[in-house]
């Protein structure tokens, strides 16, 4: 276990570096000029050139790099270069929207993936459980732009029940605002995520209920749902830890499009904006947390999983 | 019988292929000719119903929305076709290397691919955006490599299986050299998982495609876009909240159709899987 | 029948009151106004589009940070009325010699910046010599006509020109104008120690702006307690904010969603001096053959883009109505493609391809509309929506475009075309010439009606040029909720004085 773990941790501090560099370098052959944009329509030359050398934009890639690497261990993501603010207040204080919009993403798509995929899984010859599939397969091909305005027009437009757009300016103050800003992203996101999680969930059910601890569980004498639950819901949920990885990162980049459709104050509209306004810090900055939780989410879901169920040599 | 007579026994794979069909052929139809000028803006009738003459309405500017739909099929035709051959040229590419190399080479190559996995599609292409602006070639090479190197790890688990039946190593035997027997037996072995795989990246290109021409980082203005209709017409949903429909409705349909195309497709080549089995239907990599 | 005149004046009363008391109550929408006074502790929620990239007054242009800033917490000698002329601010009068070069501001007394340091002439000497002599700072070029500033005592500065210029006064109403504390070290990009009638309480960026009333103002105390400038780049959001209560007022409202909001608010409509134009870059092929730009303009159906728009006015020339010079050029181009059609063939170029580069900050329709519409004249548009730093970098700054398309919201700017290196300078050297000299003299005159008189001439000349087509000149939609008096609602796009504003709920 040690040994695996210690592979893994090599794979991720490989990864990082890679995604440090990878993103570094590639920001900086943009076209576009930092410094003209925040001197403006009236800028002059002189007044260009003063506010390239007060972001140290005039220095030698390679010095530039090293000097973002040895911050980021320090906590220090850079300052804007547009607004001088500091990188890693601004996604502090963006992740204040996108964290909570994850989660509640994530907990909505597996209130709707778990119970939905064993059913469909232990009934899959009959209609309710074609029914389920046939909806999972129609929610999976549904992108995640489109089911979000739906549910805006419905929900925002025709019932007037929750906000179109937007997150309350004072923020967490008023929890109950803010959590109503967020219920049409997050079911957005959940039940899309959770369409595909679901058909993964009826997958790995249908897989353990072919299995030799199910019949075992029948010669014990134990009805198949008891043997189920007792024996196959584990390796379900072993199956469904395999795929977390794979859905968290999907929730992010769901979180990116989404937080465009309702305007939410987030990591992923910041990110969307800052490419385009070619603020090389801040874009840096956010392509890095954004990779790098990705990274370390996929970490921590393989060490669950080896912990879990050391008999699977094959990683995922 | 051949795959395809296979294909068409089954309901869901018969649906989906006309679908598929009839989209690609809505492409091919709409280079020659649309009910109006998908281009043709006319101000004064702007945000028409559905009716005669604009059988679903027109938009903010007056352009018949039936014709944007039929045009918007042309792109989603490239991006889908574009994207899935890269992925599969890319993914075969790499499984080869990685399942017929000496062991060094075959640990680094999966190495390389699993670094690659980790990182979100949505992501590289917006890096790429960023870099070079956005078009509709950012979508179909950040999916073609994002994909490519999924179908990497599911290719290479498959060569290495049909790696290990006997007429391989009958061929071995006989003298044929690596590159042979991967062009000979191996790869045309492995086909109908590549072709499974083929269809079920095309569905994952054309959400990719609609996700990334909705931010501004695929499709250009001036081409109509599913995905880029559906940002032009969100500031107006709620004074106009009938406009999404018809774009989304044309990319979901898309979706599913190649999703399904690919699911019977796997049931139609390999009739050897269980009825359990079966039923396990693929569930897609996330992209958008 | 004949009818005794008092009864006649009782019907003609009736009549009168029930006309009144149905106007009263017509459905229209008109919201009802709260009873009671203002309440001076209230805090002003403004909803606007476009966020200061910077606070740096003196380093970072822009029309976002002027609007928030200018007249509120900053101030020059002078200010800018709503009609586009001049007003006191720190200078409460002003004598102008007659030969027009010799400005004598007499200066407000008891004026106080809002760290507490007293205001002085030497104040007023020392921002403009700061200004005039580094280049990097905004408002250089324009005080380059200053020959020298003094303080003939604490309470007069005297200003002398190199020659007269009309538009002095004006340029000291902008950024170029504005007086900082002469010892004051604050840093610009995030603070701000200005004399007016609002100090600066915080910057959120990415979300709002808010001000503080200053209590210690020299002037007339400000209406409100609190001002939150709020920006909401989203058309929808904005309107959503409107509509759910968290504002007050709302700028920049787009046309198409304006109609949710009447009922709630009061919507209204004001001039701006923002003026959209698609320019043409005359350097690049074809489009240094006039016939072609002026087919361009040919192909342009007006009327059909304001359908579109909404709020504005048709402008065919660089100056807008709120500017001095102001001409309705419509004589000059209509909307005839068949004619630029003949003059394509005419020029040999027919079937172009041309590239548009447009602001990404703009909606869409303007870019379907054109291509639609240069469709029909045999020119293919291809569009390149492009963020707005890399238009001011490709086009702005290298001038690497055929055709453009922006919005410029600064009044009084047709010196613009008086820059050989301006992103749209006209091409015809003589035209050039033609226009520089009737500008420098429009500048010399010292006669205000002269000089507009000689600013429409070089207009027109510009116009004739067809070195850009100007789309419209945009109307800023005001939404203002009952209880808010004294709201401004033109030239809101560039500044944004909310001093006189008064709440009551």
């Amino acid at each position: 276990m040690l040994r695996y773990a210690a592979t893994r941790i090599l794979f991720l501090a490989l990864g990082l570096l890679v995604a440090s560099a990878l993103i570094f370098w590639a920001l900086r052959i943009l076209p576009g000029d930092v410094a003209q944009m925040i001197a403006g329509t009236e800028g002059t030359p002189a007044q260009v050139e003063r506010i390239r050398a007060d972001l140290g934009l005039d220095r030698p890639l390679a010095v530039q790099y090293a000097e973002w690497i040895g911050g980021v261990f320090t906590g220090d993501l850079g300052t804007s270069m547009l607004t001088g603010a500091s990188v890693a207040a601004q996604l502090a204080a963006k992740a204040q929207v996108t964290i909570p919009l994850g989660a509640f993403s994530l907990l909505i798509a597996l209130a709707f993936a778990l119970p939905l995929g064993v059913v469909s899984a232990v009934r899959h010859r009959s209609r309710t459980g074609a029914a389920i599939g046939v909806v999972s397969q129609l929610l999976a091909a549904v992108p995640v732009v489109w089911a979000g305005l739906m549910l805006v027009v419905l929900f925002a437009v025709v019932l007037g029940w929750l906000p179109a757009q937007g997150f309350p300016r004072t923020g967490w103050q008023n929890p109950a605002d803010a959590i109503r800003a967020l219920i049409l992203p997050s079911i957005t996101i959940g039940i899309v995520e959770g369409a595909m999680l679901m058909r993964f969930v009826r997958s790995a059910t249908l897989q353990a209920l072919g299995e030799d601890f199910v019949r075992t569980g029948a010669a014990k004498g134990l009805t198949r749902t008891q043997s189920l639950v007792r024996h196959g819901l584990p390796a379900v949920g072993l199956s469904v830890i395999t795929v977390l990885g794979i859905q968290i990162a999907g929730i992010i980049v769901g979180a990116v499009v989404i937080e465009q459709v309702f305007t939410l104050p987030g990591i992923g509209r910041m990110l969307v904006t800052d490419v385009g306004a070619r603020d090389l810090t801040m874009v840096q900055g956010e392509l890095l947390v954004l990779t790098g939780f990705v990274l370390v989410t996929g970490f921590v879901v393989d060490l669950a999983h080896h912990a879990i169920d050391p008999r699977q040599r094959e990683h995922r | 019988m051949s795959a395809l007579a296979r294909l068409w026994r089954i309901p869901l794979g018969r649906s989906a292929l006309i679908v598929v069909a009839v989209i690609a052929a809505t492409a091919l139809v709409s280079l020659f000719w649309t009910p109006f000028d998908p281009r043709r803006a006319d101000a004064y009738s702007a945000w028409a119903p559905p009716g005669w003459p604009h059988l679903l309405g027109t938009d903010g500017t007056g352009r018949d929305i039936l014709s944007l739909i039929m045009a918007g099929a042309r792109i989603t035709v490239t991006v889908a076709i574009g994207a899935g051959l890269v992925a599969t040229v890319i993914g075969v590419a790499l499984a080869a290397l990685g399942a017929l190399t000496a062991r060094p080479v075959r640990e680094s190559v999966a190495v390389f691919v699993d670094i690659l996995i980790a990182f979100p599609v949505l992501l590289i292409a917006m890096m790429i955006a960023a870099v070079w602006g956005g078009s509709l070639w950012v979508v179909i090479w950040s999916v073609g490599v994002g994909y490519g190197v999924n179908i990497a790890r599911v290719a290479r688990i498959e060569l290495r299986r049909v790696n290990r039946a006997d007429f391989v190593l009958a061929a071995q035997a006989s003298g044929l050299t690596r590159s042979q027997i991967l062009t000979r037996h191996l790869l045309p072995n492995a086909a109908p998982v590549f072709i499974v795989q083929l269809s079920w990246s095309m569905a994952a290109a054309v959400l990719a495609e609609a996700g990334l021409s909705y931010l501004g980082f695929g499709a250009p203005v001036t081409q109509p876009s599913w995905g880029l209709l559906l940002s032009e017409v969100q500031d107006y949903i709620t004074v106009h909240p009938t406009s999404v429909l018809w774009p989304g409705i044309a990319i979901t349909l898309t979706v599913l159709a190649l999703n399904l195309l690919g699911d019977a497709l796997r049931e139609a080549t390999d009739p050897t899987l269980s009825r359990g089995r079966r039923a396990q239907t693929h569930t897609p990599e996330v992209i958008a | 029948m004949a009818q005794s005149p008092s009864l006649r004046l009782a019907a003609a009363a009736g009549l009168a009151a029930g006309a009144l008391v149905l106007a009263g109550c017509s459905g229209s929408a008109a919201p009802t106004e709260p009873a009671g006074s203002p309440d001076a502790d209230a805090t002003l929620n403004v909803g606007l589009v476009l966020e200061p990239t910077n606070l740096d007054i003196r380093h970072t242009s822009g029309a976002a940070l002027e609007q928030a800033l200018i007249e509120n917490v900053y101030e020059g000698l002078v200010a800018r009325a709503e009609d586009g002329g001049v007003e006191p601010a720190l200078a409460s009068e002003w004598q102008v010699s007659d030969d027009g070069r010799v400005y004598t501001f007499t200066l407000q007394d008891g004026v106080t910046f809002h760290d507490g340091s007293d205001f002085t002439a030497d104040d007023v000497v020392a921002s403009l010599d700061e200004t005039r002599s580094d280049d990097s700072t905004i408002g250089y070029a324009d005080l380059q006509v200053i020959e020298s500033v003094t303080a003939t005592d604490d309470a007069t500065v005297e200003v002398t020109l190199t020659e007269a210029n009309q538009n002095f006064l004006f340029t000291l109403t902008g950024p170029a104008g504005v007086i900082l504390d002469s010892d004051d070290d604050t840093d610009l990009a995030t603070s701000a120690n200005g004399t007016g009638p609002f100090s600066l309480a915080s910057w959120n960026q990415g979300d709002s702006v808010t001000l503080e009333r200053n209590d210690a103002y020299w002037g007339e105390s400000a209406g409100v307690q609190e001002v939150v400038l709020s920006y909401i780049p989203e058309a929808t959001a904005l309107v959503g904010a409107g509509l759910d209560g968290s504002l007050d007022v709302l700028t920049g409202v787009e046309s198409d969603l304006a109609p949710q909001l009447e009922g709630m608010f009061e919507v209204t409509e004001g001039e701006t001096t923002d003026k959209f134009i698609l320019a043409f870059n005359e350097q690049a092929e074809p489009l240094d053959d006039i016939r072609v730009r002026e087919a361009l303009r040919l192909a342009i159906d007006h009327d059909a883009i304001l359908e579109r728009v909404g709020a504005g006015e048709k402008l065919f020339g660089p100056i807008p109505p709120l500017d001095p010079g102001y001409e309705d050029l419509e004589g000059t181009v209509s909307y005839d493609p068949e004619r630029a059609r003949e003059l394509l063939d005419e020029a040999g170029a027919s079937d172009l391809t041309l590239t548009m580069t447009v602001s990404n900050t703009y909606p869409t329709y303007f870019s379907t509309l054109l291509v639609s519409m240069f469709d029909d004249i045999g020119i293919t548009l291809e569009v390149e929506p492009v963020e707005f730093s890399t238009w001011l970098n490709d086009v702005y700054a290298n001038r690497d475009y055929e055709l453009s398309f922006v919005n410029h919201v600064e009044p009084r700017d047709f010196v613009s075309w008086t820059n050989p290196d301006y992103y749209y300078a006209l091409a015809d050297d003589d035209a050039f010439a033609e226009v520089q000299s009737l500008y420098a003299e429009a500048m010399r005159e010292t006669d205000p009606e002269a000089s507009a008189g000689l600013l429409a001439e070089a207009a027109r000349v510009v116009a004739d040029q067809h070195p850009a087509d100007w789309l419209f000149t945009r109307s800023d939609v005001v939404a203002i909720a009952p209880g808010v008096e004294n709201f401004p609602v033109a030239s809101t796009s560039t500044r944004l004085d909310v001093a006189d504003v008064t709440v009551t709920r």
